[in-house]
């Protein structure tokens, strides 16, 4: 009875984290134990590959198997690390001259047939690469700052997400920043499902190593590091499973640290 | 689009209202006059953790049922669902009119038009009568109506009453904190302060401006 699940992973704002979202996510379902796909579906500018350490491996994409020039196998690259986990690159950018959203529904579906996970990572946008990406999608995965614009932008895409019928939705709050939070610096995360109206799958603090992990091409969650984001990202692929985790709160990551003990300390009456 | 949402089952069972009877007690009965099969489970307004849908599915595939899919409106159910990889629908709750539509067309002074649910960013819904919305408005959201503009939420974006000109006509919300606010000809930005939780307010023309008030007598569309 299980189904495999094809999951759109967007945003509508760019730089938000979908694609580092995709890589790591894709990573730490892999490493739990279940076969996954990580589809870029931004033909235009692609770097999922970047991000997994595999453009250098790239043969065929998907504009090969849409035109039969090549089989699946062929296309999809395995992670040298995590032979769970495949790639399946984007075309290049002259495919979205031609490409429908009926050819993105043939690749989710070959894809389907073979994963139990199938993650898309969608263009930034609500233009033809997300409509296409839509088309392909069961579930979704809306990733959002605590920033006014890409929340805004949020919301826009969940209406479009409404319309095309893809349930269920549910968000990744990204890049928190706890101790901005504090100093009421940045929209709380209540502020933000208050708006939303999603249910929460998880919080990623802003973590300095994912820039290291870009450049290097390493997800975070393939070395199994302990840095708060790749703790909230295999977090996040073990509440996707099912599993009940509970969410981190950022009132508590806030007040931890040398720092914030020593304020504790002095604001305390000794006397 | 996506795996056929619009395929209808033989055979659909649908548990009864949260409400009403827990779905362990109303189901054996069930069972008894189903015939084995394929079927499509609506849950209804259950909210249904996965352990719980769990024990649904197990208590159905004892009995011989195949679950092919899983409907409801409830996101922590077809969130519970999914996780267990069945296949989910969402049932929209049943609206009058849909957003954009030519909503009153035929509704000339007086009518209203009703709409279920939260007008999200980049939505817009105009009304020829009078706009009923149960539900928010989000910032980036607009609605507006040749009459009045009714919002049961926040009203968090943009409404324009009065569309056609009536200076007369008013905006009442649950909860007043516009971007902007229009009637007829006139526009003024959203107060600055929260308003009151717990107070409804009114935005009329009163000499010649813009004006919030608490929402006041009398409340029938004129």
């Amino acid at each position: 009875m299980t189904n495999s699940r094809t999951i759109l992973i967007c945003s509508g704002k760019g730089g938000v984290g979908k694609t580092t979202l995709t890589a790591n996510l894709g990573i730490a379902l892999a490493k739990q134990g279940a076969s996954t796909v990580v589809l870029d579906a931004d033909f235009g500018l692609r770097n999922l590959d970047l991000l997994l350490g595999l453009e250098n491996r790239i043969v065929y994409t998907a504009q090969e198997v849409l035109a039969e020039t090549c089989r699946l196998d062929q296309a999809l690259v395995k992670h040298k690390q995590e032979p769970n986990l495949a790639l399946l690159p984007a075309g290049n950018p002259r495919m979205l001259e031609w490409l429908k959203p009926e050819d993105m529904q043939t690749i989710a579906g070959m894809l389907s047939d073979r994963f139990d996970y199938v993650l898309i990572d969608c263009p930034a946008g609500i233009e033809d690469g997300f409509k296409n990406a839509v088309a392909a999608a069961r579930e979704a995965i809306v990733i959002t700052t605590p920033e006014v614009s890409a929340v805004r932008d949020a919301d826009r895409v969940i209406g479009l997400l409404n319309t095309h019928g893809v349930t269920p939705v549910q968000l990744v709050l990204n890049r928190v920043r706890p101790k901005m939070m504090a100093n009421q610096d940045m929209l709380a995360v209540d502020d933000v499902t208050d708006i939303l109206a999603l249910p929460l799958l998880g919080l990623v603090l802003e973590d300095e190593q994912v820039i290291v992990s870009t450049n290097r091409g390493e997800p975070l969650t393939l070395n199994g590091s302990g840095t708060p984001a790749a703790k909230a990202y295999g977090n996040i692929a073990r509440r996707l499973q099912g599993e009940d985790v509970a969410l981190m709160d950022p009132a508590r990551e806030g007040r931890s640290g040398f720092r914030a003990k020593v304020r504790r300390l002095m604001q305390t009456k000794l006397f | 689009m996506s795996a056929d949402p619009s395929r209808e089952f033989s055979h659909r069972l649908s548990l009864p209202p949260f409400r009403s009877t827990p779905w362990q007690q109303w189901l054996p009965a069930q069972l008894s006059c189903l015939e084995q099969s394929s079927i499509e489970v609506d849950t209804g307004d259950w909210h249904l953790s996965c352990r719980d849908l769990q024990e649904l599915l197990d208590a159905l595939k004892a009995a011989g049922h195949s679950v092919q899919r899983i409907t409801s409106h409830c996101q922590d159910t077809l969130i519970s669902a999914a996780a267990l990889g069945v296949i989910t629908q969402r049932r929209v709750v049943d609206c009058s009119t849909t957003d954009d539509a030519s909503a009153g067309s035929d509704a000339g002074n007086g009518a209203l038009t009703v709409h279920q649910g939260t007008l999200r960013s980049g939505d817009h819904i105009e009304s020829r009568g009078h706009l009923l919305i149960v539900g928010d408005v989000n910032p980036g959201g607009s609605a507006s109506a040749d009459g009045d503009v009714y919002i049961w939420g926040r009203l968090r974006g943009r409404a324009h009453a009065g569309l056609s000109g009536n200076r007369t006509a008013r905006i009442v919300a649950l909860q007043l904190r516009p971007l902007q606010l229009r009637i007829a000809d006139l526009v003024a930005r959203g107060p600055e302060e929260q308003p009151q939780p717990g107070l409804a307010e009114q935005a009329c023309i009163l000499e010649g401006a813009i004006a919030i008030e608490p929402a006041c007598p009398p409340f029938a569309p004129q």
